[in-house]
């Protein structure tokens, strides 16, 4: 289990998150919701030690990830898919995908996984030689979730991956979310359609201004109460 | 006057690809660390200075000093990146001040071991007249020339295909992304750092065995590199290679029809008159349609 524990964390100065707590048990997908701005990316950054957290922990199967380096974490099986994909944009697609494959441990892999997700995303094959800077939204969507993928990761985090894309595809990802979760995959799901993510995720939270409001799981949650939440004003 | 211009376009050619040599290290570590090292450029003469010590004390050719051109080259490049690497404030422009120094104490250094006489090869092979056709070049033009494009193209495939090679792109290009990879980007940076420093060895070598040095040619080089970098719209092999080669025949054509004083100017000219026409470079925006 990943769990997060009393977790302050910001940008130099600026504090965002207010000792947030969340627990993402194994083989579930469990989704984060909440307006812009809610603290939600800075949740995943900290998890991922991309930005430095001030107090709290983070902890794999009780073993602390806090104060690692963020290039350690794909060894321990942890991926995360950025907000906003951070391909490559000059190199080509097959090497945007062995790049997700760099640690050591997992070269050895690299043709099977590569195939893996070549057979996920069809498209990505025949697009492998196209510099990934010319890829449409959703191709360098499934590029980044690609990616992602090529490190065999047991622990998915993935920020908003319908972010501006048409529903087709949008469907497409979340059908391959669900493949994952039932290959045992255990997924944290940031997301601004919440209607689809109700209806992939075993849990939610909401998060507003830094703070957890809510956590239910997805099966009980009452829309009604959650728009609420989620719209209500500051105070 | 036909066959002096020719003559000119084969010089600048040559010398075209010793400055690539020069550029791509330059080019190299500004993408991994946005770092422009201002020393780059003294950093080659250093290398060049080796060639002259074993050629005049030890009495072997030029070509012998390549091992340890490069290793002094390396350590000072290494150096380089180990003290911008402790900035934390302000890098982009800190870097600038502090590489400049490092720049200026070489300079002033190889000025105190060797004065500040002029040193030339005295290898009467490596100066013999090669004949090509009409056009005529010093056996070590022709080698130095050679040798770059070989360097030049393990460089372009090691940055294609090897996993520290495409790492370095992939920290250039997104820093956070390349780090969620496994990546870790200060051993990266490190890394083109110590190939910046290997190829300036190189390029040290090539210019001692057939040019003059003197300690003030540092600068000169590393403005020399800094014109052919953004010459060429950061990030691209080729676009180096042929930004370093029209480098090469504008100063050429500009010694053959004017004169060698103003050499320098004619760079600088080539310089603002490609920056004013096309602001991404020659390269640049073409590199990003592809
Ligand atoms: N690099 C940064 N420096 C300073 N403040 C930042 C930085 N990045 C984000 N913030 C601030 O942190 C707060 C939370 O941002 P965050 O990106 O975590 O929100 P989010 O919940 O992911 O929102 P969205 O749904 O719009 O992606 C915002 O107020 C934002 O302005
Ligand atoms: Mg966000």
């Amino acid at each position: 289990m990943l769990s997060v524990t009393d977790l302050r964390a910001g940008y130099g100065a600026i504090n965002i998150l207010w000792d947030v707590s969340l627990r993402f048990p194994l083989g579930q997908l469990t989704a984060i919701i909440g307006p812009n701005g809610a603290g939600k990316t800075t949740l995943l950054r900290a998890i991922m030690g991309l930005i430095p957290v001030t107090l709290g922990d983070v902890t794999l199967d009780s073993y602390s990830l806090r104060g690692r380096n963020t290039w350690d974490m794909a060894g321990m099986g942890l991926a995360l898919i950025p907000e906003g994909r951070m391909v490559f944009a000059d190199m080509s697609v097959e090497d945007n995908l062995a790049m997700g494959a760099f640690p050591k441990p997992h070269r050895p892999a690299l043709a099977r996984n590569l195939e893996r997700v070549f057979g996920l995303f069809p498209r990505l094959h025949e697009r492998r030689r196209q510099l990934a800077g010319s890829l449409s939204g959703g191709e360098a969507q499934m590029l980044a979730l690609g990616r992602g993928l090529m490190s065999e990761p047991r622990l998915l985090l993935i920020d908003e991956p319908s972010l501006g894309l048409a529903p087709v595809i949008v469907h497409e990802i979340f059908a391959i979310l669900r493949g994952l979760k039932e290959q045992g995959v255990t997924i944290v799901l940031v997301e601004q359609n919440t209607h689809m993510a109700l209806a992939v995720a075993d849990s939610v939270y909401l998060m507003r201004s830094g703070r957890v409001l809510l956590n239910e799981r997805a099966a009980a949650v009452d829309s009604q109460r959650l728009h609420d939440l989620y719209f209500a004003r500051e105070g | 006057m036909a066959e002096l211009i020719l003559q000119a376009l084969y010089s600048g050619l040559l010398n075209g690809g010793v400055y690539a040599l020069m550029a791509i290290g330059l080019a190299l570590s500004f993408g991994t660390m946005r770092v422009i090292n201002l020393a780059h450029g003294e950093l080659v003469l250093l290398a060049a200075y080796m060639a002259y010590v074993v050629e005049s004390r030890l009495d072997l050719s030029p070509l012998a000093a390549i091992p340890l051109a490069m290793a002094v080259a390396c350590a000072g490049s290494a150096l380089v990146y180990l003290l911008v690497a402790r900035i934390r404030k302000n890098r982009e422009l800190n870097s600038l001040m502090l590489s400049f120094a490092i720049g200026i104490i070489i300079t002033n250094a190889v000025l105190l071991i060797w004065s500040g006489d002029i040193h030339s090869t005295g290898s009467v092979s490596l100066q013999e007249a090669v004949q090509l056709g009409s056009l005529y070049s010093m056996r070590s033009e022709l080698y130095g020339f050679l040798a770059s494009l070989v360097l030049v193209t393990l460089l372009w495939q090691w940055l294609a295909k090897s996993w520290y090679g495409r790492a370095v792109r992939a920290v250039s290009s997104q820093r956070d992304a390349a780090k969620l990879m496994g990546i870790n980007p200060a051993k990266t940076e490190l890394i083109s750092f110590l190939v910046a420093g290997l190829l300036a060895g190189c390029a040290g070598v090539a210019l001692y065995s057939s040019s003059v040095i003197q300690p003030s040619l540092g600068h000169a080089l590393t403005v020399k590199a800094f014109i052919i970098t953004v010459l060429a719209g950061v990030g691209s092999v080729p676009g180096v290679l042929a930004a370093s080669v029209l480098l090469g025949i504008t100063e050429a054509l500009t010694v053959t029809l004017w004169s060698s004083a103003v050499q320098e100017l004619a760079g600088m000219l080539l310089f603002l008159l490609v920056l004013f026409v096309l602001p991404n470079g020659l390269f640049g925006a073409a590199r990003r349609r592809a």
